[in-house]
């Protein structure tokens, strides 16, 4: 890897720095907390598929693992039991084994903000108005905020990919209907499958009619960490795309800690089985969710990618003026 | 050889659902809830249709073994391009919606690299500039200082270059034939 310098992007980083500003005014009118936060810790929450950076805290003998955090929720989510109340987080987190590509860096901004007392479908409003609020700022007129261009899972995949309701929550249908598309079965969970077709055929399509897209209700397997809808099939989850890419994403956070202990020994199984790094578990995590997280919803937003939207780029690397590559 | 599909890269063939692709785009894309993607396009040599597809990037692909064999261009009809090995004096055809836009660029009798894939060719792989001789362009427009400022110009293939206001009629450009920019004068 090597240094580059680009100061031909200072009229990008002049935007990226307006959208920050935007950020922040609006979160503070609306009466969230700007956290500031560590980028090292010492445990993380197991996520299956992220890969994280390892690193080592020395003095003299005394040695510690620490992590670079891949996202803030650990941290936030301890100040929301606390009682903080609305709270964001706008700084850098780091992702490992993932390669700079037009959309993906391993070292990238994050927005990360919760709302007490709503639901994921009423932080998406608060979303759009956000999205509104930066267009101001930055006085761009490409893509109207005026209004979402809905799908549900359900009807996105009968409408870009040809999957019916029934073929998509029935796992076996699922990944049979997937072969016939081409896609290889072998060692490949409905999960994997799901998210080949949803980025093939899907994504592409959404947030290309001049308006921002909201996908939501997922199927449950791919619920993470958010709340199940009453009929337990789909998770109170969306995501949002402007021109195909996926901007960020958000769900009302489950709050249920026997739920929340058995869908992190799930995470842990599969970073084992793909050999991820076998980091320490935050055990303070999970005791803390025993007092009970609030209802609320979290989101959580690629900022580089929310810039590139406003700068009329389509490479992260458009924004930066020093860029590893 | 057999790679992982997190490492395919643009202008590689691949076989996808039995038949030769060319790799057009291949992003890296993470959605953070699930293994690892690329995303890539794929066009097919013989519909010369494009289809979006995402492997998994520790899937396993096979990418193509091929040979790029220099050859002259001699001519094109409505359908297709003609080659010819000067070692062999074989000819081959290539379907014009394969070898796509670049073909618009092309000078007859002009040297170009084929890729081949067992005796059979694939499609063209694009020379990074081609140098055109402007033969139809209107004077720029007195007093349009903008800077920056583009007009169309016909060039000797026939095809239409986007050009700086200064060139005139007569001179010699270089293009990328792949994205049909204008890139200097020669």
């Amino acid at each position: 890897m090597k240094i580059q310098t680009n100061v031909n992007n200072l009229k990008n980083y002049r935007i990226y720095l307006q959208v920050e500003k935007a950020v922040n005014e609006f979160l503070e009118k609306n009466n969230y907390l700007k956290v500031e936060l560590p980028v090292l810790s010492p445990a993380l929450i197991p996520e299956s598929y992220l890969e994280v950076f390892e690193t080592e805290f020395k003095y003299f003998e005394k040695k510690e693992k620490l992590y670079l955090t891949p996202s803030p929720e650990i941290f936030l989510k301890r100040l929301l039991v606390a009682g903080i109340g609305n709270c964001y987080y706008l700084g850098k987190a780091f992702r490992n084994s993932e390669p700079n590509s037009s959309w993906h860096s391993s070292e990238f901004t994050i927005l990360e903000f919760y709302k007490i007392g709503v639901n994921y479908l009423q932080l998406a409003d608060e979303v759009l108005k956000l999205l509104q609020w930066i267009a101001l700022a930055t006085n761009n007129k490409t893509i109207s905020f005026e209004k979402w261009e809905k799908y549900s899972v359900v009807q996105s995949f009968a409408k870009f990919a040809q999957i019916s309701q029934k073929e998509l929550f029935n796992p076996k249908e699922f990944i049979k209907k997937a072969k016939s598309k081409g896609y290889k079965i072998k060692n490949a969970t409905y999960e994997d499958l799901f998210s080949q077709i949803l980025a093939a055929e899907v994504e592409p399509n959404l947030g290309k009619n001049g308006y921002p897209a909201l996908l939501y209700d997922y199927p449950c397997q791919l619920a993470s960490l958010a709340k199940l809808s009453h009929d337990k099939k789909t998770a109170e989850r969306c995501e949002f795309y402007i021109n195909g890419l996926e901007i960020g994403g958000f769900c009302t956070e489950l709050n249920d800690v026997k739920e929340q202990q058995k869908r992190f020994i799930d995470q842990s199984l599969i970073r084992k089985k793909n050999h991820l790094v076998n980091h320490a578990i935050d055990k303070g995590f999970v005791e803390v969710l025993q007092y009970g997280l609030p209802n609320c919803t979290g989101a959580g937003i690629g900022f580089e990618r929310l810039v590139m939207v406003f700068a009329d780029t389509t490479s992260i690397e458009d924004l930066k003026l020093i860029t590893i590559i | 050889m057999r790679i992982n599909a997190g490492n395919l890269k643009k202008s590689e063939f691949v076989f996808f659902q039995g038949e030769i692709c060319q790799v057009q785009k291949a992003d890296f894309y993470s959605p953070g809830k699930g293994s690892a993607l690329m995303k890539a396009r794929l066009k097919n040599l013989i519909s010369a249709k494009n289809v979006e597809y995402a492997y998994k990037s520790n899937e396993q692909v096979e990418v193509l073994d091929v040979t790029s064999v220099e050859m002259q261009y001699l001519y094109k009809d409505n359908e297709n391009l003609y080659f010819m090995d000067e070692r062999t004096y074989n000819q081959f055809t290539l379907p014009i919606s394969v070898a796509g836009e670049v073909s618009k660029f092309f000078k007859e009798g002009k040297k170009m690299f084929v890729y081949m894939y067992n005796d059979k060719p694939l499609t063209i792989r694009p020379p990074m500039s081609v140098k055109l001789k402007i033969i139809e362009a209107d004077d720029a427009a007195k007093g349009d200082t903008v800077s920056g400022a583009k007009k169309p110009v016909k060039v000797e293939t026939g095809a239409i270059v986007m050009v700086p206001i200064f060139i005139k009629i007569g001179e010699t450009i270089s293009v990328n034939p792949e994205t049909g920019e204008y890139t200097g004068r020669v």
